[in-house]
C-alpha cells in the first residue's frame, strides 16, 4: 500500500508509536480503534485482528 | 506529528507553581540563596519538561496532553507503579520512624492520603449497578444481560 507509519498514525488519530506497538503485537487496540483500522484497510476487523491467533504468537 | 497548542504549557506550569511553593518554603525556613537556588532549578526544570512535551514519544505526548488510547495506557500503569513505590517507601518509612522512636506521623499521612485517594477512585471509577443504561441505549442494545444469577446453565 506504500503507506508509512506516520501517515496511517494521522489517518487513524494515533501516535506513530502505537500504530509500532499495534504491528509488533505488542497492543491490542481497542474496539472503536480496531474498527478503524479495519475500516481503513477495508478488510473485515475479525480477519484482521484475531485474538486466539495473538495469544499463539 | 507535533502539535503547537496551549496546553503544552500545563506540565511545565505546573512544576513552576510546585517549585515556585517550596521556594518559598526555603525562604521562610532557610534562606534567601536557597530559595533563589531553588527557584533556578524549578526554573531549568520547567523549561525541560517544555521541551519535552514537544518531543515525538510516548513522554512527550502524555506531558503535552495529546496521548493516545495506548499512551493513556502507559500513563495509567506509570501511575500505578508511582502509587505502588510511594505507598511502599512510605510504610518503609513508617517502620523505620517507629522503630528509632522518632514521629512517624510525616509517613502515617502519606500513607493514609493514598489509601483514602485509592478507594475513592474505585468508588468514582468502578461500575455500579445503577449505571446500567438498559438495552435500549446501551452498546449492547437490543441484546441485554441479567445482573441476577441463574441457577441453571
Amino acid at each position: 500500500m506504500g503507506l508509512s507509519q506516520v501517515e496511517l498514525a494521522v489517518e487513524l488519530g494515533v501516535s506513530r508509536q502505537t500504530i509500532i506497538a499495534i504491528e509488533g503485537g505488542k497492543y491490542s487496540p481497542s474496539l472503536p480503534l480496531a474498527f478503524r483500522i479495519a475500516r481503513f484497510f477495508d478488510v473485515p476487523v475479525d480477519k484482521m485482528f484475531d485474538p486466539e491467533k495473538e495469544e499463539e504468537r | 506529528m507535533t502539535r503547537f497548542t496551549h496546553s503544552r504549557f500545563l506540565a511545565p506550569a505546573v512544576v513552576a507553581v510546585a517549585g515556585s511553593v517550596l521556594a518559598g518554603a526555603v525562604a521562610m525556613g532557610h534562606s534567601w540563596g536557597d530559595a533563589i537556588i531553588t527557584e533556578i532549578v524549578t526554573l531549568l526544570l520547567g523549561i525541560c519538561y517544555f521541551v519535552l512535551t514537544r518531543s515525538d514519544s510516548d513522554l512527550g505526548a502524555i506531558y503535552g496532553r495529546r496521548a493516545d488510547e495506548r499512551q493513556r495506557q502507559v500513563l495509567l500503569r506509570a501511575s500505578r507503579m508511582a502509587f505502588v513505590v510511594m505507598i511502599s517507601a512510605a510504610f518503609l518509612c513508617a517502620v523505620i520512624t517507629v522503630a528509632l522512636g522518632d514521629n512517624y506521623w510525616q509517613a502515617d499521612l502519606i500513607g493514609s492520603l493514598g489509601g483514602v485517594g485509592y478507594l475513592f477512585g474505585m468508588m468514582s471509577f468502578g461500575a455500579h449497578e445503577d449505571d446500567a443504561v438498559g438495552i435500549e441505549r446501551g452498546v449492547m442494545a437490543g441484546r441485554s444481560t441479567s445482573s441476577q444469577e441463574s441457577d441453571t446453565f
